[in-house]
């Protein structure tokens, strides 16, 4: 199986006080989440990032998940984080779009059974970034993210297609690409008006897009 | 509460979340949240807990997973309502 999932949430467009609401993080996080926050990083993650990040996580794994299955049903509370490290020693590699402090890269592991996924995570002033992935190893996944102007639904939907697509032209500088949707709404690369087996996730959360994709 | 009135309840829950009011004042069961109104994942969550705040009512964990389009969302509120 192989597939992508990525997600954005742009930190001015949350809303803090709901987030560290407790009727509002238990429909993200479970309790043994929380715990886990509590034990090994109350002290240097604000607690809405922490929710925010599980919920990036998990939303990655869905979309990862969906290609797959289409009838999947987002559920954060069976996606489980059962490990977060951070500082990570390793080099974020394949990945475009801004300078980030290496401090503030999460690296995860999650379990949605009866399946295994790891993570990385950019945490910046202005958004939180994740990727996911089956094996530990990110040197086949390509990610980005960028800055947009407008934050209407359409201009986000141009605006990472375009990103992603500049990024993609780089790997095939002689062919027609594009980028659909396939009949269960997952994005799709055409090259030269074919599919090709690369699987490819888009996200926008408002001022943010980003994209991933998996290398063959 | 009738259905008819739980859904334009439901309206006022979700407008704070979509830019696209023309579809919103026309909604069904079919119309999806995500797809056709075009809200952010991340804002799924704000509807679940202003729909419990509207209705008096607390969402569990399966029943907020099947809240994905208008139809579900208004089956939830309703089996929750009357669980009161």
């Amino acid at each position: 199986m192989i597939s992508t999932g990525n997600d954005i949430v742009a930190l001015k467009a949350i809303n803090v006080a709901r987030t560290k609401q407790q009727n509002f993080y238990s429909k993200i996080i479970t309790e043994t989440e929380k715990a886990l926050y509590d034990e090994q990083f109350s002290d240097r993650l604000p607690f809405e990032q922490f929710v925010w990040l599980a919920w990036s996580v998990k939303e990655s794994v869905f979309k990862y998940l969906q290609r797959v299955n289409p009838e999947l049903v987002f559920s954060p509370s069976k996606i489980k984080l059962h490990e977060l490290v951070a500082p990570i020693t390793e080099t974020i590699s394949n990945f475009e779009g801004c300078d980030f402090n290496s401090e503030m890269v999460y690296k995860g592991v999650f379990d949605f059974s009866p399946h295994t996924f790891y993570s990385r995570t950019i945490i910046t002033d202005d958004f939180i970034f994740s990727v996911v992935n089956r094996t530990n190893n990110f040197e086949k996944v390509m990610w980005g993210i960028k800055k947009i102007n407008l934050s209407d639904a359409d201009d986000q939907s141009k605006a990472v297609r375009i990103f992603a697509l500049t990024m993609l032209n780089t790997l095939f500088p002689d062919a027609e690409l594009e980028i659909d949707k396939n009949r269960h709404s997952c994005p799709i690369i055409l090259k030269d008006g074919v599919e090709i087996p690369m699987p490819i996730s888009l996200a926008h959360h408002d001022h943010w897009v980003g994209y991933s994709f998996a290398l063959a | 509460m009738t259905r008819e009135e739980t859904l334009n309840e439901l309206k006022k829950v979700i407008a704070p979340y979509t830019v696209n009011k023309e579809m919103l004042a026309g909604i069904n069961d079919q119309t999806d949240l995500i797809r056709d109104l075009k809200i952010n994942s991340a804002n799924l969550v704000d509807i679940i807990i202003d729909a419990e705040a509207k209705y008096d009512i607390e969402i569990d964990y399966d029943s907020a997973d099947r809240m994905t389009n208008v139809g579900s969302c208004l089956d939830v509120i309703t089996e929750k309502i009357n669980q009161r």
